[in-house]
């Protein structure tokens, strides 16, 4: 008699333990997401680095947004249209609550762009969106944008301007919104330890429907052998920031998956026009030739990034695919360098702890076995910078980087770079000029184009700067999450799905 | 002896101007620090329209009192990058450094001390080979090495402990075991030493003949004597700990003062570093400071010679 009542509970909670993972397992509610650092400010209008923009972009709605194929789509405004070359109208959803239950109006919007473009709030952002003189607020659900002179960039800009609550932000002040925000997104902030870790909480009344998880925590880990134990042993579901190499390493892991995007992010190389042997086209010229691209991208990133042949990439506006890029060819290298007169010559590669080290000594090898020999300069950051923005004379023949405008344009890239006047252009050449500036003030895409192709081909000839390669942002992620990044490195809790 | 205390305490104040003033220049150094923080497509006006707003175009003596008056006032300033005063930034993280250099203390004086005497006490012995071989490896293993390899064994291999973190004791556990075993080393090193010098005294064969054993003899005279080496020892240790900390919280997650130093320096957030800086000086100073009145507590012979 005994048996039997002593069986039935036994075997409930065997059945219990036998059913319980695979119950779990359907659903997920806690994503948790290991970031290299912890978000530096929650205010949206500040700062702008990778790890804050994966954890705020997820608390707020943005003007407009990018869908997964990097198109321009509407998130807060339903539609905009320019009614002249400096003005842009646009109109705006009526159905978006803020996070403490207040409607987001048209003030809403014209605040924060107030907000970012005033210089005494000294924004590191004011330079993306400085173009834009005013806004204004010309209907019930209608703003409108006036802009100095016509600006193309400006929808792309735009992008990456999360609408905060005027009402909250003004009664609270700028110090106390950034240590709690207030959005009207998908996720609301439920504690923020700084440096820590930030918990999100789903907005379930979110205009856009209740999103997948439940709750998010971000985690500050900032070594990358700690996220991949943290991943393997599902203490994270997610991380980013993964170097070719531990990409490479983890390719057999079983119950993670890598998840590489191209980004908008150039790897170039500069080359000093203005000074030094590179003064001389043929010089710049022999180095864009004995500079070996398929071997940097097999050797040292591990296949994951795509040959450049201008410092653009294809995820940007003004990519134009069929510039020829410079052969490999070290036997024309070395002829052009002794025409040149250069042969044995000095050059100086600047450069600091920031960059690849790897890349500066293959770079050096590639041009010492054509004839350069090139001093490799380590600097600390900021006398790089100092030196690389200088005059001419100081900032050495070469350096590489790794470019982003975070706009997906053209004109965030090769106008900094190479237009007369900017600080990091050592190049100087009046046609070139008069086509990016053309190019950042008409709004047609087909003469925008015919511009940039113009640039490009001044760019291919005169080797002011040598494209080496796209380079990938790698994800890991345990199997179970589907999730596609994309090329802005834009981080959507919406666009994660957990399926077992 | 309060000549001595009041003595002390100026030399410490002293060397903390020194810090703070070698801090200030040495950061600014290297240059301008407000390249660093302007996105990489600004503008030459835009750059200087933003260094004239953070104050960094006028004079460095200028500059260096408006620091001073600041301090102070214990005012460290406002975070360039995070926009949030720098005293509270750093004031968060420090229970976390303090919690982590206890347990690395516990793991080195609980470890260190014992195999000292030990290995003092069974000198020559198959134990005093098996102690030396194990403070060797403590001393030698690189934490950022000695770390990785404990979380994938403990954390990822046995699933034991927490991989990262700071939010259990358990997370505790692998960090002060990284920080603490350099320490814990030069503990059992140095009591080594201390305790074998004691016993090689005359009073130890006296307390012998008056019927002590060996046991009690060590006891009661000589660890008493070996501890003023160790006590030194262990004040300058909390430095070395303060130091290691970068290491060990960057691997293990840990969110302490080192971890911001990291964190600072990449995200280029110039003062916090600076801040950073000047708080583990201070600590080191006070440390000595406290060495030094300890040292005297402990051995009169030090406050009478003055």
């Amino acid at each position: 008699m005994r048996h039997p009542r002593l069986a039935t509970p036994l075997l409930a909670f065997a059945a219990a333990l036998a059913f319980a993972p695979a119950a779990m397992a359907q659903t997920k509610d806690a994503l948790v997401v290991d970031l290299p650092g912890d978000v530096a400010t929650m205010d949206p209008h500040l700062q702008w680095d990778t790890d804050s923009y994966s954890v705020y972009r997820n608390l707020f709605d943005n003007l407009v947004t990018r869908d997964t194929a990097g198109r321009i789509v509407p998130q807060i405004a339903t539609a905009w249209r320019y009614t002249d070359d400096t003005t842009i109208v646009f109109d705006l959803r009526s159905d978006i609550l803020f996070h403490d239950g207040s409607k987001l109006t048209p003030e809403d919007v014209a605040f924060s762009v107030r907000r970012i473009i005033n210089p005494a709030f000294k924004s590191p952002q004011l330079s993306q969106f400085d173009q834009i003189t005013s806004a204004d607020v010309t209907g019930p659900a209608q703003i409108t944008l006036h802009t100095k002179t016509p600006y193309p960039a400006l929808m792309a800009q735009l992008v990456k301007l999360s609408i905060v609550p005027k009402a909250y932000v003004e009664r609270v002040g700028d110090q106390a919104f950034n240590q709690q925000v207030i959005g009207s997104g998908p996720y609301k902030l439920k504690s923020w330890q700084r440096g820590v870790q930030s918990n999100l909480e789903a907005n379930d009344a979110h205009w856009h429907g209740k999103p997948a998880f439940h709750t998010v925590t971000f985690r500050a880990v900032p070594d990358i052998p700690t996220r991949i134990a943290d991943l393997r042993t599902g203490r994270a579901d997610i991380t980013r920031g993964l170097t070719p190499d531990d990409a490479d390493a983890l390719k057999s892991e079983k119950s993670l998956q890598i998840l590489p995007v191209p980004t908008e992010r150039i790897a170039y190389m500069f080359v000093n026009a203005l000074a030094g042997p590179t003064k001389d086209k043929r010089v710049r010229q022999a180095i864009a030739m004995a500079v070996d691209r398929d071997t940097i991208i097999s050797a040292l990133q591990q296949g994951y990034a795509k040959p450049a042949n201008i410092v653009l990439t294809p995820a940007n506006f003004g990519y134009i695919a069929d510039i020829p890029g410079w052969p490999h060819d070290p036997a024309r290298a070395r002829a052009l360098l002794k025409e040149a007169g250069a042969e044995g010559a000095t050059i100086q590669f600047l450069t600091s702890p920031a960059y690849d080290r790897r890349l500066n000594e293959a770079v050096q090898q590639m041009l010492g076995e054509v004839g350069l020999k090139v001093e490799i300069v380590m600097l600390d950051q900021p006398t790089y910078l100092r030196r690389r923005q200088g005059t001419p004379e100081e900032a050495g023949a070469l350096s590489q980087g790794r470019w982003s405008c975070a706009c997906q344009d053209a004109d965030g890239v090769i106008f900094p770079l190479f237009r007369t006047g900017s600080i990091w252009s050592k190049f100087n050449n009046p046609e070139f000029d008069a086509a990016v500036d053309a190019a950042r003030t008409v709004l047609d895409e087909t003469k925008r184009l015919a511009h940039y192709r113009r640039a490009f081909e001044i760019l291919r000839d005169e080797v002011p700067g040598i494209g080496l390669f796209q380079d990938y942002a790698i994800y890991l992620a345990r199997k179970e999450l589907k999730w596609t990044p994309t090329a802005n490195e834009a981080f959507f809790i919406t666009d994660m799905k957990w399926q077992p | 002896m309060k000549r001595h205390i009041a003595g002390r305490i100026g030399q410490a104040l002293v060397a903390s101007f020194g810090v703070l003033t070698i801090v200030f220049f040495v950061m600014r150094l290297s240059g301008d620090p407000t390249l660093l923080l302007v996105p990489e497509g600004a503008s030459a006006e835009q750059i200087a329209a933003l260094r004239h707003a953070l104050g960094f175009d006028r004079p460095l003596l200028v500059q260096y009192g408006a620091y001073l008056l600041d301090l102070a006032r214990f005012d460290l300033g406002e975070s360039l990058v995070q926009r949030a005063p720098v005293a509270g930034i750093v004031a968060e993280r420090i229970p976390y450094t303090v919690a982590l250099a206890g347990g690395a203390l516990v793991v080195a004086l609980g470890i260190g001390i014992p195999a000292g005497i030990a290995m003092a006490v069974w000198r020559g012995s198959l134990l005093e080979r098996a102690l030396a071989g194990f403070v060797l490896a403590g001393q030698s293993l690189p934490t950022f090495w000695s770390g990785i390899l404990m979380i994938l064994y403990f954390g990822v291999y046995l699933g034991w402990l927490p991989t990262s973190g700071a939010d259990s004791l358990a997370s505790l556990v692998m960090p002060s075991i990284a920080l603490g075993a350099l320490t814990m080393s030069t503990f059992a090193r140095m009591t080594r030493i201390a305790v074998l010098d004691e016993l090689s005294r005359d009073y130890v064969p006296a307390a012998r003949a008056r019927g002590l054993s060996l046991g009690s003899a060590v006891w009661r005279h000589v660890l008493r004597n070996a501890a003023i080496p160790v006590v030194t020892i262990a004040a300058l240790e909390v430095g070395n700990l303060l130091a290691g900390a970068v290491i060990v919280e960057t691997v293990f997650a840990w969110p302490g003062i080192g971890q911001l130093a990291i964190q600072s320096i990449a995200a280029r957030d110039f003062l916090i570093v600076q801040s950073v800086v000047l708080f583990v000086s201070i600590v080191y100073i006070g440390m000595n400071l406290l060495a030094d009145l300890a040292y005297a507590l402990i051995d009169p012979r030090i406050r009478l010679a003055r």
